[in-house]
């Protein structure tokens, strides 16, 4: 594959410690496109080993708007089904970039490591130190060790290695969208977490016609319903919670969008410190990036504040632990106080209700954000739509989130951009296939 | 847009034991006097990179690899000194701190040139490499009194500095050499048979000297103008007395040899027609002394890899250049530079090193053989190894707020040191390859 990729797959045993490379087949792109379609090619492949694999969109890391999905895959610990899980921020482009289009992670290793990933090579490192150690703790440990503040670490915390069901891979100190426990597969693997940097550069078959549409694109992009509006107190009064934004205003820092992603979908919130204040913080952090709006509407749903919210998710965030499945099992149990849950988290575990059904994370709400797609209005429509919407992003590697807010984003547009990036010619047909085959996953 | 591949062809064809003359090379036809187009030899070149270089020796690097010169013999003071540059025709010395090149090179240093020159050597220097050869009563410099030119930016005033007032003023002795502007400039050669057609052309002056011409001097440009891309770091008409009209490039013959100086980065790889300029100018000097070397030419004794052997041995070291230049890059995000002897380092320039390793891996990935002389095989991927752990050791004490000026100097040592190990692994291999693959 000569262009979008890196023409790499690597095969990491963690039993053997063995690393097999291999390129990435045109042909497999011209059947599957990328992202969650191969994963799930690689997936089956290797279904005996019990494999996670990890790869970026087909246009994960380019100019096309909302680019910066990566997937993560595998059989989830909860629900025993094939599923994805969405890599944002800019842990997925910084894959992209790697010199690795997918990692095949099967077996189990005897003992703690963890996989460093950089210009095209794979080494597995000895995790001794850092197992025992939450989120944040391993993610100042290792970016100390390689030197480079910019290292994007995909890690398990205490949740993950004790095997709870409710462990997610976190996305550097904050949650990721796997909702599946995929913390608790690294954990039975003894892998603690990934770290990836990427330095490398993607070559487009048409250089001048991928820009030029890109570019179009955002333009038509530019006038959408999003325009405007920041953040997940924006995202929880979309989803009919409409003191969403009040209730979260007194905290709010910043937002932060997602790699080359027009709306900025994370709001970093002060929890020790005044938002307010020009000056730099007091301590080394007063606050933390929320994620994900589901996180925060579970506990609003439990009856904590704003500020307790962020609390207990800050611990979950370092602890590793699903913070939407951890407020279901609070809801569940009927604990409304801080204390309560703070005290629940360290053996956090448990069957989660209404988790999602179908392939794809909860990441992304069921549908449309600030858009008009032109469902019925019964709903009837939605969850189809969705699952193809999720489908399209998982492919391509555009934000999960994004696409529900960007009827510009066509599956027209996305494939003759594809197109366009790799000189292939993969119809529209293929990937009609292709989104059917992931939905189905 | 000049087709490196004509040049390429063309030194092809001289190691094929083709004759390719002056005219063919400067493309220049009947502008080259009877008598002068005189058939091209395959030079060998040296190029210093030892005691107080900066990276701009790269630039030579670079230069010769693009027009097909890949018999290079990369030297530090200690083989100055030792008597290797007997084995050249041609020496290239860049930038870099002028008065610690001197001081590393030694009156040993500075004898070992002159009798290079005297038996018809070429010597190309650049900015500091053009500073060192002109005449100077001070310390260190008083041993390479081999041409009478004087500088125009010497001053015992300093100047008032308008921007960048760090890379403005280098001490010189007791007095300065100031840096009127920095970029690229325009420069006008002179109307002679080595430089037919040449006219106006640009380069980019990073504290090289202005230069007015003693006896025996030619002058083969000057400064005539500057660009829109020219930055002034003093005010500008002081810095259009200082060069415009002056000369920019001066040849000077020395015993049988000749050198070529540089006040510019003529030899900059974002200045093509500059580096066309350069290997015209050296292709007439080669002609004009007749110095020809009697050269250890491949097969060479060593250790030769192949297939799969390449590439085990190639992974091992780009997995520490790969680990060096992402600490390097984070470094760049911070505001830290060092003095080190008279010159400023920034962090990016630990990565001018280490991305000529790294564009060069993949070129040998593709090598059917590669030539590891003595004990490169090992020292390479230990220097590396030892580089990264250097490299992240300078972050953790910047995170530390300690004090790295020791690490940073080890460090550029260090990366001069690998880099040249490594070119020379890279082109013995290169040229190897392109020697055997005519047999």
């Amino acid at each position: 594959m000569e262009y979008l990729s890196s023409n790499k797959i690597a095969v990491i045993d963690l039993g053997s410690s063995e690393i097999a490379e291999e390129e990435l087949d045109e042909g497999l792109v011209r059947e599957n496109i990328g992202g969650a379609g191969i994963n799930r090619y690689l997936y089956h492949k290797y279904e005996s080993d019990d494999p996670l694999v990890i790869g970026s969109g087909l246009l994960t890391g380019t100019l096309v708007a909302g680019s910066a999905l990566a997937v993560m895959t595998a059989k989830s610990p909860r629900t025993g089904s094939l599923c994805h899980a969405p890599i944002t921020l800019t842990a997925g482009m910084e894959l992209k970039f790697s010199g690795f289009d997918y990692l095949v992670i099967k077996g189990v290793s005897s003992k703690p490591v963890f996989l460093w990933l950089h210009d095209g090579i794979a080494d597995i490192q000895d995790a001794g130190d850092l197992w025992g150690k939450d989120t944040w703790e391993a993610t100042e440990s290792v970016r100390k060790a390689v030197g480079d503040d910019l290292v994007q670490v995909l890690a398990i915390g205490p949740a993950g290695e004790r095997g709870s069901g409710l462990a997610q891979v976190g996305n550097n100190y904050w949650a990721s969208g796997d909702t599946w426990g995929f913390g608790k597969l690294l954990g039975r693997k003894k892998l603690k977490l990934i770290a990836v940097r990427g330095m490398g550069l993607l070559e487009i078959a048409d250089p001048e016609g991928f820009i030029a549409q890109s570019q179009e694109l955002l333009t038509e992009i530019k006038g959408g319903g999003w325009a405007g509006k920041a953040g997940i107190g924006d995202i929880l009064a979309a989803l009919g919670e409409e003191d969403g934004p009040s209730w979260l205003a007194p905290l709010i820092h910043r937002h932060k969008a997602c790699f080359n992603t027009p709306y900025a979908a994370n709001t970093f919130v002060f929890l020790d410190e005044d938002p307010k204040r020009m000056t730099e913080p007091e301590t080394p952090e007063p606050g933390m990036l929320l994620t994900r709006f589901s996180d925060l509407l579970g506990f609003k749903q439990c009856g904590l504040s704003a500020l307790e919210s962020g609390r207990i998710l800050k611990e979950c965030a370092r602890m590793g632990l699903d913070g939407t499945a951890v407020s279901s099992l609070c809801l569940k149990a009927g604990l409304k106080d801080l204390e309560g849950i703070r005290n629940f988290l360290p053996g956090a575990d448990g069957p989660v209700d209404g988790q999602a059904a179908g392939p794809f994370s909860s990441f992304a709400p069921g549908k449309p954000l600030f858009a008009d797609f032109g469902l019925a209005p019964d709903g009837s429509q939605d969850a189809a739509w969705w699952a193809r919407r999720q489908a399209v992003a998982y492919l391509f590697g555009i934000h999960p989130l994004f696409i529900l807010m960007a009827p510009e984003l066509t599956e027209e547009k996305l494939l003759e951009l594809a197109n366009l990036g790799t000189g292939l010619e993969v119809t529209a047909e293929t990937l009609d296939q292709a989104i059917s085959e992931v939905v189905r996953g | 847009m000049i087709d490196y591949s004509f040049y390429q062809n063309l030194n092809r064809k001289i190691l094929d034991g083709d004759e390719v003359t002056l005219s063919q090379w400067q493309g220049t036809g009947g502008q080259i006097p009877p008598g002068e187009d005189r058939p091209l030899i395959y030079p060998r070149i040296g190029i210093y990179s030892g005691k107080g270089c900066s990276h701009s020796w790269l630039w030579f690097v670079d230069l010769f690899e693009r027009f097909g010169f890949y018999d290079l013999i990369f030297l530090d003071e200690a083989q100055v000194k030792d008597g290797q540059l007997e084995t050249l025709e041609c020496l290239a010395l860049s930038g870099g701190d002028t008065i610690a090149i001197a001081e590393g090179l030694g009156t040993s240093g500075a004898g070992q040139i002159r009798q290079f020159l005297g038996q018809g050597g070429l010597y190309l220097g650049s900015c500091a490499g053009a500073y060192l050869p002109l005449h100077s009563s001070k310390e260190h410099l008083e041993a390479f009194n081999f041409v009478e030119a004087k500088i125009t930016n010497l001053i015992k005033t300093i100047p008032i500095s308008i921007s960048l007032p760090e890379k403005s003023l280098s001490p010189y002795g007791c007095d300065y050499v100031y840096h009127p502007v920095r970029e690229s400039v325009e420069l006008t050669a002179a109307e002679e048979p080595a430089l037919s057609g040449w006219g106006r052309f640009e380069a980019p002056l990073y504290g090289g000297p202005g230069m007015i011409p003693g006896r025996e001097c030619r002058v083969l440009a000057r400064y005539s103008g500057f660009t829109s891309k020219t930055l002034f770091l003093v005010d500008p008409d002081l810095a259009r007395e200082t060069l415009l009209n002056k000369a920019a490039i001066l040849g000077h013959p020395f015993g049988q040899g000749s050198l070529l100086l540089f006040g510019p980065h003529a030899e900059h790889p974002y200045f093509p027609e500059a580096n066309k300029l350069v290997t015209d100018l050296m292709a007439w000097e080669l002609n004009r002394s007749g110095r020809r070397i009697e050269k250890d030419e491949p097969p060479w004794a060593g250790i030769f890899l192949s297939g799969a052997e390449i590439k085990s041995w190639l992974r091992g070291l780009k997995r520490e250049i790969s680990n060096s230049r992402i600490v390097a890059n984070g470094l760049e995000t911070l505001s830290i530079r060092w003095l080190i002897g008279n010159k400023i380092y920034e962090p990016i320039k630990i990565r001018f090193f280490l991305e000529a390793l790294w564009g060069r891996l993949r070129t040998l990935e593709k090598e059917k053989t590669l030539l590891l002389f003595g004990e490169a095989e090992q020292t390479l991927p230990d220097r590396a190894r030892r580089l990264t752990v250097l490299l992240r050791d300078l972050k953790h004490t910047l995170d530390d707020q300690g004090d790295t000026l020791p690490l940073a100097e080890k460090l550029f040592q260090d990366l001069q040191g690998l880099t040249r190990i490594f070119l020379t692994v890279y082109f013995r291999s290169r040229w190897s390859a392109a020697v055997l693959s005519l047999n």
